[in-house]
Formats: C-alpha cells, sequence, structure tokens
C-alpha cells in the first residue's frame, strides 16, 4: 500500500550546517497492517512519519502511494491527503470551530459529502467515542483526552485508508491516555490501515503486526511484537528496551 | 477680549462651529475609506508575502510585497499624498477619494505586516491540521487561520487607525478642509490662533479616547471566547 524507498531527510541549520535526520529508509507498509513505530526522541521516527504524507518533504527517496510516486511534484498532494489520516501529538482542533465544524469542514468543502451527510457520518462516529454531547462546544472546553478522540474522529470522517498517528498520547494527562488507546484499539480491530509513533509499549505488544525500532535516521530493528519485545536482536534495541519497559 | 469673547469669535460668531463639524465629517471620511482600503491592501500584501512554494521558497508575489512596502514606508506620507494629488489622479478633483486612496496605500503598508503578525502567530498545528485533512494551503488560511487572525490583529490595527485619524490632519495640503485646515482659517479670520487650535486638539483628542474604548471592549469581547 505505501512503499518507502530510499528516504532521506536533511534539515539545514541556522549556521549553514545540515544535521542529516533520515538516512534511506526502505520499509513497505501493507493493507491492514499496524505499525508502530519506536525509537529514542530526536531519533527521526516522528520525521519518518510526517514523510509518509509529505507534512516533510523529503529530500531524496520516494513514497510509493497505490503505485503512484506522491514525491513527484506533478501530483497532487492534497488529493493524496484525502485518503491518508493525521492524528497529531497536540490534537491540533480547528479552535475558531465547534467540534461538528472540526468534523464536517473538510470533506463537505473537498465536495466528498453534503452538509448532510457530512453531519450524519459525524454524529454517528462522536456516538462511537461518547462524545456526542460535544458536538456544539468549542475545542478550548475539551480536556485533552476528548480533543484527541474527537481529531481520530475527524480524520475517521474523510474515509481514509490509512491513518498516521504522531505520538497521539504524549500530550496527554496519563488518566486519559487509555481512553484514546481505546479508541485505536477499536480502530485496529475494524481493520483500518495504521502507523503509529508511540512511547506506549503495552499498546505497541497488544495492537501491532510490526514493531520497528528506529534510531539515528535508520531503521535498526523490525519485527513482530512478540519477538521484538522478547528477542531484540541489536544491542542499542535491548539498552532501550531496558530504559523504557 | 476676555476669554469668552474669543470663544464665542471662534466658535459661536457667523455659526463657525458648523465648519469644524463638516471639518471632522472630512477628516473622519478619510480615515474610514483609507482605513477600509489599508485592511484590503494590507491583508493582500500580508498573504503574498506569506506565500511560499510547497518546497518553502519564496514567491514572486512575495518580492512585489515586500518592494511595495519597503517603498510606501520609505517615504513621506504628506509626499505620497501630493504625488497622487498632483501626479498619479491630477486629472480627478475629488480630493476625498484621492487622499483616501492615498493614505490607504500608505496605511496598507503597515497593516500587513500587522496582518503578516496576526497569521503567523497562530499555532503551526492548526495549518498543518488543515493540509492533513486534504485542504489547500489557500482553503486552510481562509477557513482556519484568518478567522483566528483576527482575534490577534484587533489592538494593533485599532492602534494603526488612531495613527491613521491622526496623519489626515496633512490633507490641507491637496486643499481639503478638515479638521485642522478649519482650525487655520478660523485663526487667519479672527486673528486668534489659541481658541482653534485648543479646540481642534481637544476634538481630536476626544475621538481617539472614544475610539480607544471601544477598542478596548471589543478586545475583551473577543478575548471572551478564550476562557472556558
Amino acid at each position: 500500500m505505501i512503499s518507502v524507498k530510499n528516504l532521506c531527510k536533511e534539515f539545514k541549520n541556522t549556521d549553514g550546517s545540515v544535521t542529516k535526520v533520515l538516512k534511506g529508509i526502505n520499509y513497505e507498509i501493507n493493507k491492514g497492517e499496524k505499525i508502530v513505530i519506536v525509537g529514542p526522541s530526536g531519533s527521526g521516527k516522528s520525521t519518518f512519519l510526517r514523510c509518509l504524507n509529505l507534512m516533510e518533504r523529503p529530500t531524496s527517496g520516494h513514497i510509493i502511494f497505490d503505485d503512484v510516486d506522491i514525491t513527484d511534484p506533478k501530483v497532487n498532494i492534497n488529493k493524496v491527503r484525502e485518503r491518508m489520516g493525521m492524528v497529531f501529538q497536540h490534537f491540533n482542533l480547528f479552535n475558531n470551530l465547534t467540534v461538528m465544524q472540526n468534523l464536517t469542514l473538510a470533506p463537505v468543502k473537498l465536495g466528498i459529502m453534503s452538509e448532510t451527510e457530512a453531519k450524519e457520518k459525524a454524529k454517528g462516529l462522536l456516538e462511537r467515542v461518547n462524545l456526542l454531547d460535544k458536538a456544539d462546544v468549542y475545542p478550548i472546553s475539551l480536556s485533552g483526552g476528548q480533543k484527541q478522540r474527537i481529531a481520530i474522529v475527524r480524520s475517521l470522517c474523510m474515509n481514509p485508508e490509512v491513518i498516521l498517528f504522531d505520538e497521539p498520547t504524549s500530550a496527554l494527562d496519563p488518566e486519559m491516555v487509555g481512553e484514546v488507546l481505546d479508541v485505536m484499539k477499536q480502530l485496529a480491530d475494524e481493520g483500518m490501515t495504521m502507523v503509529v509513533v508511540t512511547h506506549e509499549m503495552g499498546f505497541a505488544k497488544e495492537v501491532a503486526t510490526k514493531v520497528l525500532f528506529v534510531d539515528e535516521g535508520q531503521i535498526l530493528e523490525e519485527n513482530t511484537p512478540e519477538e521484538f519485545f522478547g528477542n531484540p536482536q541489536s544491542k542499542r534495541l535491548q539498552e532501550f528496551l531496558s530504559k523504557v519497559l | 477680549m476676555t476669554l469668552q469673547e474669543r470663544f464665542i469669535a471662534a466658535f459661536v460668531e457667523s455659526d463657525r462651529w458648523k465648519l469644524y463639524i463638516s471639518g471632522l465629517g472630512i477628516t473622519l471620511e478619510i480615515a474610514l475609506f483609507a482605513g477600509i482600503i489599508g485592511i484590503i491592501i494590507g491583508t493582500l500584501l500580508a498573504l503574498m508575502k506569506l506565500s511560499t512554494t510547497e518546497e518553502g521558497k519564496p514567491t514572486l508575489p512575495n518580492y512585489i510585497a515586500t518592494i511595495y512596502i519597503d517603498v510606501i514606508r520609505g517615504t513621506p506620507s504628506v509626499l505620497q499624498l501630493l504625488i497622487m494629488w498632483f501626479i498619479i489622479m491630477a486629472s480627478s478633483n475629488n480630493g476625498i477619494l484621492v487622499a483616501s486612496l492615498s493614505f490607504g496605500i500608505n496605511s496598507g503598508a503597515y497593516v500587513a505586516e500587522i496582518v503578516r503578525g496576526g497569521i503567523l502567530a497562530v499555532d503551526k498545528g492548526q495549518m498543518e491540521a488543515g493540509r492533513s485533512l486534504g485542504l489547500s494551503k489557500w482553503a486552510t488560511m481562509r477557513y482556519i487561520i484568518l478567522p483566528q487572525a483576527v482575534k490577534n490583529v484587533i489592538p494593533p490595527l485599532g492602534n494603526e487607525f488612531i495613527t491613521l485619524i491622526k496623519e489626515t490632519a496633512i490633507v490641507g495640503y491637496v486643499s481639503l478642509t478638515d479638521l485642522t485646515r478649519v482650525a487655520n482659517q478660523i485663526a487667519s479670520r479672527t486673528y486668534d490662533a489659541f481658541m482653534p487650535l485648543i479646540g481642534v486638539a481637544v476634538i481630536y483628542f476626544v475621538i481617539i479616547k472614544l475610539l480607544t474604548i471601544f477598542l478596548g471592549k471589543l478586545e475583551r469581547r473577543m478575548r471572551r471566547s478564550d476562557i472556558r
């Protein structure tokens, strides 16, 4: 579904030097897979995720999504993003819109659904995450967990084929992590293709089809959760796991 | 002459108070039109200045806006007014139109920086969220960023409008009889500058004080939506 070919990303620093964040990543994500990416901070795992929908432009390399190379400048990236949802660490709900408007804006403005259809869909999804009573409030009055559940619903309203999660629980108070992970587990059970950058090892063990260990801009190890956590191969991963588990 | 007689000569005699009112009308009319033109030009310039390619490089409109702002900020507004009146729009004898345009074009350069700042102050994640859903940069700007930027720009925009009201005092140069010019004309008729000049100063002050109070109220009301 998504294949990543020799993906490199460099950032220019203010002093003119160049930081290589991603150093040639190759990976294949298949439909229905739940890929969980872990790694130390600064390892490039978020940058990798953000390259998948071109929130970051790769310096070189290719992202092939359903046989289309989306790094080709001629590809309309907006059309591609309609099919790839994204959930952010800081939720990024639109502050000037109510919850319902947050959910319906993109599907309606992009002509994917009529206003009524979008509202119906949004209502159904809000009900599923038990937040239907919040439809007409502004994001400012929601808790972090509520915001993130609504952000997930917002991406679902577009009927995406894959959802990218960029540390979805890292900005939450501990007692709210569970409610967000529950929604993500539900999605996983329904067969959604998911790519998740997270520090929640429990989630990785329970949900992932594959776990990737990214360090210093490369995929150092890639395995099923059982093998990944039970039998880590590289020294770096063993060290990492001994610190986080 | 007693103070009372001087007051009567400056404001009451020959219905002179009517001149102040018509002068104030002209001052406010120019400021209002110029303010509207300034906001339109300023917002356009701000969007131009923020326009980059998907790779983050500046675009042609970006350069045009930078040149506009540099030129306008780099020359005195009196000079711009005179150039507009005697050269660019020399065929027009509608002084209010010429002055409104001239001040509007001038104000636009300053408003551009205000609006740009207001847009940049909106959290970067808002644009990312819009883009991640497949909305174009401009759609996200229009539905998400600009509505939030409005709240940021109200205070400095109010400040700019206050400056604008006072700056129109130079339209006497192109033979418009605004509030300041009225004071001058009356002073030359009554041979007493004190009353008309101080009187006009008080009028400017009161207008701007009222505006300040109104803007303060507006600002507080807009902040209310930030509170739970």
